[in-house]
Order: structure tokens, then sequence, then C-alpha cells
């Protein structure tokens, strides 16, 4: 049979926490061309901020992902902090460290949970989400909410976190270590787990990089770049490697983010030991006037924040440009060949997240 | 503030896009800023081994601009959001969405494209 069949993947379907579709052409079992539809959340958030104060814009970019939102909110203090010429106290670095590392944390173990889902592993995907709930906990207890924590301002954070807390998440951090180990010989040696990840989504270092793929998608392809080893907030402070496996496929991306999983725990165990007493913010003065770039690595990959200003109050643009709007293009090239079978997973390996893409 | 940015006339932009790729540039995205005044900046932003660099063009909103993604299938998406968004001419893209990636048939034309000015009314109407 030579005859072209579209199938139409989501907009909504098991194993897409958000709406995004792809028009898969098949021909038989395999997949031909896959061309993505995107728009079902677009909110404007950019031009929002166009109408806020500077220093509001926070609260709008923390609103742009919920996985990733003090990742959002430090790429674009720091934007800001650059452009106005704010130094910003040391203390306040460390904690910028601490709660991006626990972002990091409960976004790989939620998306180990949602790969475990989509292929039917009810037990690990409980596994996994019952360790983020650990990590949510921390969220709770030293920013007064789960989610969107909203403890990054310009010119520092707006709160502190207490000795006796500190000590607290690194029992806790110990503590999702060893659960995390336990989990990780059933993702890497369970023969399900191995046979659906195996070989599928192979992704070669060069197209990667041609592709534009960031984050987890190119480190699993051999690309060693990670944003914090710039040295951002208090990185460069910290010893830190990018995770780096070679072999391309869905398996190499999983046991990147399992790996920066016990990453992000060393991270913080060292910015524990080494966080500095004094202030946790200075004042913003005046405007900001100018054009500023700004970077971080996000736990799907780079974040790019373009800022311009006139001296007023609020922004002339503010541009963000997210990991997966960086992975999408790199999917719809490793889709062809495909099984429609694969496509759950090819999907979930990118760590897609939409409402990041269209903001 | 930024560094390492090339302003180039539009007509050499697939000539320094076809350079960045044979240099090794990896292509991050593109940013398009109304300048107020009936341009708009279009940034092309890449990367090698994190340094970045930037290539800068101003057009005027009817101005005919090339698509990089065929030499970069990564700006398929951010082509055609600036074309959606800015309403910016840009011809040849791998995937062309018509207008309609982000946008349906009921939304402005270019949204972005717009300059919103605040105005504070306890001061005289000073723009901010």
């Amino acid at each position: 049979m030579n005859g072209k069949t579209v199938i139409p993947f989501g907009p909504q379907h098991p194993v897409l926490p958000e709406p995004l579709q792809l028009k898969l052409v098949m021909q038989d079992e395999k997949i031909v061309e896959a061309i993505p539809a995107i728009g079902y959340v677009h909110r404007g958030l950019e031009k929002l901020t166009e109408t806020k104060e500077f220093t509001q814009n926070v609260f709008v970019i923390e609103r742009i992902c919920g996985i990733c939102s003090f990742k959002h909110a430090l790429a674009y203090c720091q934007g800001m902090e650059n452009l106005m010429g704010i130094e910003v106290p040391d203390r306040a670095r460390f904690l910028r460290v601490i709660w991006g590392e626990l972002h990091r944390m409960h976004s790989h173990l939620l998306w180990l949970g949602l790969l475990a889902d989509a292929f039917g592993f009810e037990s690990l995907f409980m596994q996994a989400w019952r360790d983020r709930e650990k990590v949510m906990d921390i969220m709770e207890a030293t920013a007064g909410s789960r989610v969107i924590i909203s403890t990054n301002q310009i010119g520092g954070t707006r709160r502190d976190i207490s000795p006796e807390m500190l000590a607290k998440i690194v029992d806790v951090v110990n503590d999702v270590k060893e659960d995390i180990e336990r989990v990780e010989k059933v993702f890497c040696n369970d023969y399900t787990v191995k046979h659906r990840m195996v070989g599928i989504g192979v992704l070669s270092k060069e197209n990667a990089k041609l592709w534009g793929a960031v984050g987890p998608m190119a480190r699993g392809s051999g690309i060693a770049e990670d944003v914090r080893t710039l040295g951002y907030a208090a990185y460069g402070e910290l010893d830190l490697e990018p995770v780096v496996e070679t072999d391309g496929d869905c398996y190499a991306r999983m046991k990147v983010r399992l790996r920066e999983l016990y990453q992000s725990i060393d991270l913080i165990k060292q910015a524990i030991a080494k966080i500095p007493e004094g202030p946790i913010n200075v004042p913003v003065k005046g405007n900001p006037n100018g054009e500023v770039i700004s970077r971080v690595e996000q736990p799907r990959g780079e974040a790019l924040y373009y800022m311009r200003a006139n001296g007023g109050k609020t922004l002339d643009r503010l541009r963000v440009r997210t990991p997966t709007f960086a992975n999408i293009p790199t999917l719809l090239k490793m889709l062809p060949g495909h099984h429609l079978a694969d496509v759950p997973i090819l999907i979930l390996t990118i760590d897609p997240c939409i409402s990041c893409t269209e903001r | 503030m930024i560094e390492n940015v090339t302003n180039i006339p539009l007509e050499s932009l697939l000539g320094h896009v076809q350079d960045m790729l044979f240099s090794g540039y990896r292509f991050i995205t593109a940013t398009s800023v109304d300048n107020g005044d009936g341009t708009i900046d279009v940034l092309y932003h890449f990367d090698k081994e994190l340094e970045m660099k930037h290539l800068r063009i101003t057009v005027n909103k009817q101005d005919e601009i090339p698509s990089i993604s065929g030499i970069y299938f990564g700006a398929v998406l951010v082509e055609n959001e600036m074309k959606e968004l800015f309403g910016l001419n840009i011809k040849n893209i791998v995937i062309d969405y018509g207008g309609h990636m982000l946008l349906s048939d009921e939304e402005l034309d270019a949204p972005m494209s717009r300059q919103i000015t605040i105005v504070n009314k306890d001061k005289g109407g000073e723009p901010q």
C-alpha cells in the first residue's frame, strides 16, 4: 500500500499534559512527515509585559510556566540587574542556586513520572511523583507556595532561608537521593523501559547542533554545553560539569535527566555549605535604559531573554525564547522513519512545555 | 549593552547566516523589536561553545525578508511567529503557516507591532 494517511496526534492525548497537535503523515505504519499545530494556549504575555512597570513584570514572567517559574524570573531579574548595574548580594546568589536546583529536581521527577506513565508503568510513575512531593514540600516551607514561589526580585531575593531550614533541606535531598537510587535501577535496567527507549529517536551530535537542540536533548547527543557553566548566580563558585550521554536516543536523554537529579542534589548541598551571611537584596533605583540579553539553564535547557528599555518604567520589548521552542523543530526532524507507537515516547523525551513555547 | 552585534544590510542576510553555519554556530532564535518609527529591528542570535553572536537588520514593515529556515531549520517557528505577531513579510519559510500558527482569523493583525504608551493622568498626561 503506497497511499499516505494523515493522523492527528493531539491536541488532547493521554501523554500530553498540555495541548500540542502533530499532524503525522503516515505511510503504512511509518511516519514520513510531521507538522505541528500550536497556538492553543497563547496568552500574549510578552505584550503584557510592555504594559506593566519593569518591577511588576517578575510576576508576569513567573506565569509563563508553572514548572520552571523560578528560572524564568531568574533570567528576567538577572537581565534587568545587568542593564541597571545592580550588584546582587552574595547570599541572594546562593539562594537562587538552591531554589533553582530544587526546581530542576521537581521538573525532572515530574518528567520521569510522566515517562513511566506513558509506557504504562504506573507504579514507577507513583514512585517518581512521591519523591517530587518531598521537593514541593520544601518549596512550600521556604516560600509559602508550591508552584509559583515568587522568591526572586530585581536586586536579589524576596525571602531568606533560615539555617534550620537549610539543614532540613540537606536531610530531604539526601532522602530523595536514596529514593532515586532505587528507582534508577528500574528506569535503567527494566526490560520494558529499555525496549521502548533504546535505539529510538536517535539524534546525532551534528544534527542536534544543526537543528538547534538544547538542554538534555543536546547533552544526550554528546554536546557538553550547559549555560550554568557561564557562572551566573553562584554557579561560578560551585563544582559543575555538564552531564553528557553520547548515544543520542530516548534512553540517553532519560539518563541525562536522571544523572542531573544527582547533580542538582550535589549543587544544593554545595551551595548550602558555602552560603554566606548577609543581606538578601538591594534597593532598585532609577529606570532601565538600553538592551540586554540574559540566559539561564532551565530544566528543559537554555532559555534566552532579550529586553529593551528606554529609560521609562515600562519596557519597549521583552522577548523570551524557551527551550521547548528550540526543541520542537528537532522533534519534527526526528519523527520521520519511526512507528506511530514510538511517537508518545519521542515527544516526551523533549520534555515539551507548551505554556513556555507559546507564552 | 549587547556584545558581538553586527549590523548588516537586509540584502546580505542570507550570506551572513550561511557564514555562521559554516563557522559552526548554532542558531538560538530571532527577536523582532518595533522601533516605533515604522521600522523593525530583527536580531538573529547564534551561539558557539556558549559565546553568542548577533546579526541585526533594520527593515521597513513592508520589506521582503528572506527566510533563513532553509539554512537553519530551527528558525521555522520563530519566523512564523514574527510574521504573525509583527506583520513581517518573511518569504519562503520551510513550513509557512500563512499567519495562523498562533492566531485565529478573529485576532488582530500583527498585535505585537503596536507600541503602547502608558499615560499617567495624575502627572498631566506625561508619557512614562
